[in-house]
């Protein structure tokens, strides 16, 4: 295959109203997110003839149901399985579809009312708590429900290995927090100190309150095309300079796997099709459903090296203004989990030096992107730079 | 005796003979007859190389915690009563990796890499559950 370093662009960004959304559920979100992306692009509708989508794991053809409720005939679309990891993914397949001449201009985007699901009415609650886990054995008669856990055996397994503490862990969620306080749009804005952060109520030890990422109801959508068509559109385009994969399918609690994730892989491939390598990278958006998987990525895509992971947190690197400010919009710990999709729309405001002073990193050039989902084991990477060369 | 209110186990085809062996209070894995490897969960193919040709195998019931977690919050209004419970990887000495609970000691007193042994628990009639407990 001919290499697409750089051939292709995310040109706008758009999502809904985020947050508590009641009145409107997955697809009606991601319509709203798609239609702003679409006009932020300075496109119409006319334009596009690809979407690729990803929502709740309990709707049928999902792309369907987005294209319906937007008026669309592509000749391209399908949804993804790949959990928080498909939203990079996505856009690499938008990439492939265009190269290979299947569409021109393509939507990938993302909604879900997990926060309605979760929270609106006490059957919502009580209904997420037990059906959150879909596995009839092996798991659920011994308490095993929800995300929490996978990252807390690893997060215990890190420290037992390479002595990371809680506080380091701490870090990551006071840093992202800080960073949510500069974002209107962020769940929660106030700052948390660390003391607050290690007095905060346990979920599942030793993951607290402040380790886990935050529910919202939201959409966010990106449209992607030629870099060469990007040139006469309204934005500065965000370049797709690389993107790799890395699926340890064999599962998050054999071999190595929740300590050495399949971001390594990821990395090193989008490294690889960019060209470039981590100390080229300005700034990181990552996939942050809990501390504990940033600490891995931090490590996997060669930010430090294995084992490092909590004494670089808790340097400050990850700060505004640090070695390499971090999910600088509040991140899912913070601004809220869309399943990684507002982590690629901030990488793409960030080269675009969209920001005011206090929340742009200064010449942000190169920011790598990221992945995470699935039952843990899919890793998406993806490099976005301000120039294309 | 009280209900019992906790999920219980949904076997599939495959593992059924695994939930009869706990009946039995044996720990059962299947087991390779062309590379001789174990594999848990249950399923018709070895994982390591493919072969179909396999055998239900008693296992030693020791291991190691490979790592824990401890819940403070009650996802299923079964565990209401249990919390802080200890979910755990167990690291079998066979080789396979399960999810099971370390029961009979405080969650503060274990660690990443202690031994442990299986028990079971005849929670019904007609299920009984793996657990384990530090090793003597």
């Amino acid at each position: 295959m001919n290499n697409l370093r750089g051939k292709y662009a995310i040109v706008g960004v758009g999502h809904s109203k985020l947050g508590k959304v009641p009145e409107m559920g997955p697809i009606g979100m991601f319509a709203v997110a798609a239609r702003n992306a679409i006009a932020d692009a300075g496109l119409t509708k006319a334009d596009v003839d690809g979407l690729i989508t990803r929502g709740p794991d309990d709707v049928y053809c999902h792309h369907q149901r987005v294209g319906a409720a937007l008026g669309l005939n592509v000749t391209y679309s399908t949804s993804t399985d790949n959990g928080g990891a498909s939203q990079v993914l996505g856009v690499a397949m938008a990439c492939m579809a265009i190269d290979a001449g299947l569409c021109t201009t393509a939507v990938v985007g993302f909604g879900r009312d997990t926060w309605s699901r979760t929270h609106r009415t006490e059957t919502a609650r009580k209904r997420v708590n037990i059906g959150i886990q879909n596995q009839g054995e092996f798991g659920p008669e011994f308490g095993w429900f929800g995300a929490p856990s996978n990252y807390a055996v690893s997060a215990r397994r890190h420290m037992k290995l390479y002595g990371t503490t809680k506080e380091q862990l701490g870090h990551i969620a006071v840093a992202f927090r800080e960073h949510a306080s500069r974002n209107p749009n962020a769940f929660f804005q106030k700052p948390v100190t660390i003391e607050e952060y290690l007095n905060a109520r346990m979920i599942v030890d030793p993951l607290c309150l402040y380790d886990c990422s935050v529910y919202i109801d939201g959409a966010a959508a990106v449209v992607v095309t030629s870099a060469e068509r990007a040139r006469d559109l309204r934005q500065p385009p965000a370049h797709v300079m690389g993107f790799g994969f890395g699926n340890r399918l064999s599962g998050w609690f054999e071999e190595s796997n929740m300590l050495t994730t399949g971001a390594k892989e990821a990395g090193e491939g989008a490294y690889r099709m960019a060209g470039i390598g981590p100390e080229d990278v300005d700034t990181a958006q990552l996939y942050d459903c809990f501390t504990q998987m940033v600490l891995l990525q931090l490590e996997d895509y060669g930010f430090c090296e294995k084992g490092e992971g909590g004494p670089f947190a808790a340097s400050g690197a990850l700060r505004l203004g640090g070695r390499l400010p971090t999910n600088t919009s509040g991140g899912q710990l913070s601004e809220g989990h869309t399943e990684g999709m507002l982590q690629i729309v901030e990488g793409v405001r960030q080269v675009r030096h969209e920001h005011g002073a206090d929340r742009q990193v200064k010449d942000a050039q190169v920011a790598l992107v990221s992945g995470h989902g699935g039952n843990t084991a899919c890793q998406s990477a993806m490099i976005l730079a301000r120039e294309a060369s | 005796m009280s209900e019992y209110a906790k999920p219980l186990p949904y076997p599939t085809v495959e593992s059924e003979p695994f939930w009869d062996g706990c009946k039995r209070h044996e720990l059962l894995l299947p087991r390779c007859r062309a590379c001789s490897g174990y594999w848990f969960p249950p399923g018709s193919t070895c994982p390591h190389c493919w072969s179909t040709e396999w055998d239900w195998t008693k296992a030693s019931g020791r291991g190691r915690i490979h790592s824990f977690g401890v819940y403070h919050r009650v996802y299923h209004p079964g565990f209401e009563g249990e919390i802080p419970y200890v979910f755990a990887v167990i690291q079998l000495d066979e080789g396979p990796r399960l999810v099971s609970n370390v029961v009979d000691e405080t969650p503060e007193k274990l660690d990443c890499d202690q031994p442990v042994e299986v028990v079971f628990e005849d929670v019904t009639e007609d299920v009984t559950l793996y657990k384990f407990r530090p090793a003597g």
